[in-house]
């Protein structure tokens, strides 16, 4: 018959064998330092976003209002994720800009559902297109009208920066609204200037400071730098909130046990990983 | 459930990167390898989309048939380079010939539009009348004017100020925005692997 108090006793002793065979990367300092600077950025997470909102960002307050505008006039919308994707070779910092993008394209998404606009969302990487792909799927899900989930599309354009602001470019149509979020470089301009030809209503994004100018030149609703995030945020929902408090104190309790462990193994020379392990 | 595994994942790669651990290590190294093998699968399947796509535009006469033609003959035209018997892949002489004669000029011929496009942009914000873009083209035009090629002191003069301008008051907003991105990067960073995400009207 099983021991269950066996079992329990060697899952101890093997958590415990796991943290006597550890050692610190950056040492005890370095470590309570760092993980100090996550408690600090997970509160700001965790803040109550209407604090800081003090105007609308990209003009995202009024997607619902350019939705039915769009489902009037019979048209539809775009959505460009920028040009770095997910898995390109490119930056971290202009990769972690398309997964910021990702909540603007979710509520835009949702918006487009609910009145019925077919939305294309355009990248230049696949993983990003299956990422958008889900996205589509989830809003039409969550707004109970799969019917509609056939007339919207996640397109991969091909690889390069230059293909997708040729893509931007070569486009046929003229959708009655336009999203672009997520980075751009050089050619920033370009896949701007066609993303907004023709488009009634258009919101562009980028945390690439050189192309503020390019963002400022052609969109009517713009996300410029830190914008990008902000806007992000201002978009979280409650439940996010908590799970980022909850993970607050789980960093909390992880910086007690480092410090008392560590006060502990100093003053009184016990060694914390024999005591887990019961040996 | 895909927030647990995004979570779990987040943490493991938090706490290998504060931890060493043989264990811990060799987790993530599996789990960074598996998602290479993804990102490779998805860009195989991406190709695959891109063809059936314009494929499918080319037979039933969507869209621009002629784009439909002209990228999947190029698609065609660069396999066959880099897989017929002998050929040495992506170093392949005649790939090479394809990307420096053909795909190179075409992307420097795209970029070169540049420059047509930002007086068109500017025409297009003058015409939105906007405050912003009364401040950035007023500004544009200031700089531009001290970098006239004037002689004598006065040009020096010119040309010190543009320096300045470009250092201080524009360079500081450049650092700015950078300082703020750098800031909210770390934050998003820190929402993702604890897979704080989603939005809500």
């Amino acid at each position: 018959m099983p021991d269950l108090g066996r079992l329990l006793g060697e899952l101890v002793s093997f958590i415990g064998e796991q943290v006597a065979a550890s050692s610190l990367r950056l040492g005890p300092v370095a470590t309570v330092v760092l993980l100090g600077v996550v408690l600090v950025l997970l509160s700001l997470v965790a803040r109550p976003s209407s604090r800081w909102t003090v105007r609308d960002i990209g003009r995202l307050a009024a997607v619902n209002r350019a939705m039915a505008l769009a489902a009037e006039s019979g048209g539809e919308a775009a959505f460009s994720l920028g040009t770095a994707g997910v898995a390109r070779a490119a930056s971290a910092l202009g990769r972690l800009q398309t997964l910021a993008a990702m909540p603007i394209l979710s509520l835009v998404a949702r918006s487009a559902a609910r009145s019925g606009v077919p939305l294309r969302v355009t990248a230049n990487d696949p993983v990003a297109v299956q990422m958008a792909d889900q996205l589509l799927a989830d809003a039409h899900r969550r707004t109970e009208t799969p019917e509609r989930r056939e007339r919207s599309v996640a397109e991969y354009v091909g690889e390069g920066r230059a293909t997708a602001a040729a893509a931007a470019l070569a486009r046929g149509g003229a959708p009655a609204a336009t999203f672009v979020a997520g980075s751009l470089a050089e050619e920033g301009l370009i896949l701007l200037h066609g993303a907004s030809r023709g488009a009634a209503w258009t919101s562009f994004g980028t945390a690439d400071a050189s192309q503020a100018t390019s963002v400022l030149l052609t969109g009517e609703g713009t996300m410029i730098g830190p914008e990008l995030y902000q806007a992000t945020s201002d978009l979280r929902g409650r439940a996010d909130r908590t799970a980022a408090l909850a993970a607050n104190r789980v960093i909390l309790a992880a910086l007690a046990v480092i410090v008392i462990g560590s006060v502990v193994a100093i003053v009184g020379g016990a060694d914390v990983a024999a005591v887990l392990a019961g040996s | 459930m895909p927030a647990t595994i995004v979570v779990v994942i987040g943490l493991l790669l938090l706490v290998n990167f504060v931890v060493i651990n043989p264990l811990l290590a060799g987790t993530t190294g599996a789990v960074l390898r598996l998602v290479v093998l993804l990102a490779a699968a998805a860009a195989l399947a991406g190709g695959l989309a891109l063809v059936l796509r314009h494929g499918s535009d080319l037979v039933r006469g969507h869209g621009d048939r002629l784009g439909s033609a002209v990228l999947l003959a190029g698609m065609a035209a660069m396999l066959v380079a880099g897989l017929y018997p002998g050929s040495q892949g992506a170093a392949d002489p005649v790939v090479r010939w394809l990307v420096a004669a053909l795909l190179a000029p075409l992307i420097a011929a795209l970029f070169a539009m540049l420059f047509v496009l930002l007086l068109g942009a500017m025409r297009q914000g003058m015409a939105l009348r906007s405050r912003q873009m009364g401040v950035m083209l007023a500004a544009a035009g200031v700089v531009i004017a001290l970098l006239l090629p004037f002689g004598g002191a006065a040009g020096e003069w010119m040309s010190g100020v543009a320096g300045w301008a470009l250092e201080v008051p524009i360079g500081g907003v450049f650092r700015g925005l950078l300082i703020g991105v750098a800031i909210v990067t770390a934050v998003h960073a820190a929402r993702i692997l604890l897979a704080v995400e989603g939005a809500d009207d």
